[in-house]
């Protein structure tokens, strides 16, 4: 697993209410016992952690937060996104 | 608010109370009883340019001991510091009354916990962030934290409450203004319980910048009817009862610490910072008359009190007015010398403080009176508490805006 992911599953765990150690990519975030609540604490210590902005509306579901892969998978082409618009700049 | 005795009576069977002369209802009555001040330097801020360096602040309240058996709350710890203290008054309460909560029909259940101001601790920092340290977003809470019905809603929640709950503002009428809507709700067949008062927590840099700019409070202490009075001294807490109906209490065999035996209310309708004189005298008539009393059956009254030079002359001219004769013989006092003013949470407190002295037979003092002001000539209980027999208390809350509310205790229904 690389850095992004590491990070990622390292915030999930700080808002999980019951631990578990066998979190992987394609572990569903719903199996988390992550609410919506919890689901706005994670995504703002993301963008803290990554220093990107999620566009995310707590009213829709959103299929970028399906599984943990999903979640590295946005996170990373977010990050992709602003450097590339930090190098046209 | 009627004016006849009707519906069922409502008695209180729970006090708590988070204060700067005590986190516990023992503390904060041993401290009263002691004559103890609340007051001491302004801290856990930068203070930068205040000119006013007193408050009475909370320094050791520990919300994660106090709070971390809360189960069907699971964010309390995570709440405004404002709920914290709501959160440890309320469930102070609900042990003191002994009563299982959620109630087995939990819709017959009332929570009112009102606040002046919500949570602006929340408010500052986040505005900070924002403002002064360019941060991208506030935290996910800031929100939750910062509505004024977070208290009422937290308290809710883990208690299993699902009848009406809601906050009330009415500055420093607050409290008495939940405890005395929450009383018409069990008398009027609504609910059988409530949980009702108010918290405050507003200490902080923004906020002693807005009082200071009104010129109210004092840069020396808070001394209530003293002629050396120069304004109110700002403090925070909570304070907040659990009532019942009569008959429900009795029949789960609770102890009955008092009736909620009048509520009056009345506003000025006047002027955002200058009282009157009738409207506290409506407010205090309609509670005696509620309860079904005279004024000369009131042995303590619990004043306003807040040290500012309006409210204590009027307040004294409007118990004149009301207690005519029987108000040289009153005993009146001010815990705000002590507890400092907590604002919305003012009145809850001093609710608990009436309850004291009937259960204690002890008048507690008007502390830093040594000498009373010009227009301050009542039986203030000066400096040391007094032993004596309460049977009925009355509890005044004068607010900003004239909004003026009273309660009065009376012995448990024999």
């Amino acid at each position: 697993m690389d850095e992004v992911a590491t990070k990622i599953i390292e915030i999930l765990r700080k808002h999980m209410k019951e631990q578990r150690d066998d979190i992987g990519l394609d572990t569903a975030l719903t199996d988390l016992k992550i609410e919506s609540l919890d689901l706005a604490m994670i995504v703002f210590d993301i963008e803290d952690g990554f220093g990107i902005e999620i566009p995310y509306n707590a009213n829709e579901d959103v299929e970028d937060f399906k599984t943990v892969g999903s979640v590295v998978e946005r996170v990373k082409s977010l990050m992709a996104a602003k450097a590339g618009s930090a190098a046209k700049a | 608010m009627s004016k006849t005795k009707a519906g069922r009576r409502v008695v209180v069977t729970g006090l708590g109370v988070v204060t700067p002369i005590g986190t516990t209802v023992d503390e904060f009555w041993s401290s009263i009883r002691a004559g103890k001040s609340g007051v001491s330097e302004l801290s856990g801020f930068p203070l930068e340019d205040l000119k006013i360096l007193i408050a009475a602040q909370i320094k050791d309240f520990d919300h994660k001991a106090r709070l971390k058996h809360f189960k069907r709350d699971r964010i309390i710890t995570m709440a405004d510091r404002y709920s914290w203290f709501a959160a440890a008054a309320a469930d102070e309460a609900v042990r003191m009354a002994g009563i299982e909560m959620p109630l087995t029909d939990p819709y017959r259940s009332a929570c009112i916990i009102g606040s002046g101001a919500g949570g602006l601790t929340t408010f500052e920092t986040a505005y900070r962030d924002l403002f002064i340290h360019n941060k991208r977003a506030t935290h996910p809470l800031t929100l939750l934290r910062i509505i004024g019905s977070a208290a009422a809603a937290h308290v809710g929640i883990e208690f299993g409450v699902k009848g009406p709950t809601f906050a009330t503002c009415s500055a420093c009428s607050t409290a008495t203004h939940a405890i005395g809507l929450a009383r018409d709700y069990i008398r009027d067949g609504v609910v059988d319980v409530a949980i009702a008062g108010a918290s405050e927590s507003v200490i902080t840099y923004g906020t002693m910048k807005a009082w200071q700019a009104l010129h109210v409070l004092s840069p020396q202490g808070c001394f209530p009817f003293a002629k050396k009075r120069n304004g109110t001294v700002l403090a925070e807490g909570a304070g907040i009862l659990v009532l019942e109906s009569y008959e429900h209490a009795k029949a789960r065999g609770a102890t009955i610490l008092a009736e909620l035996s009048g509520f009056g209310m009345a506003s000025d309708s006047q002027d955002m910072v200058k009282p009157t004189v009738e409207g506290p005298s409506v407010a205090m008539q309609d509670a005696l008359d509620d309860a079904g009393i005279t004024a000369a059956d009131i042995d303590y009254l619990n004043a306003h009190g807040t040290a500012t030079t309006d409210n204590d002359i009027n307040e004294t001219k409007a118990i004149r007015n009301v207690f005519k004769q029987h108000a040289e013989k009153l005993a009146v006092s001010s815990t705000k010398s002590m507890t400092g003013h907590a604002l919305g949470a003012g009145g809850g407190i001093e609710a608990v403080a009436c309850i004291k002295a009937m259960q204690d037979g002890f008048v507690p003092a008007t502390i830093g009176l040594d000498e009373a002001g010009e227009g301050c000539d009542l039986d203030y209980i000066p400096n040391v508490g007094r032993e004596k027999k309460v049977t009925y208390a009355m509890s005044n809350s004068f607010a900003f805006g004239g909004l003026n509310a009273v309660l009065v205790f009376g012995p448990p229904p024999a």
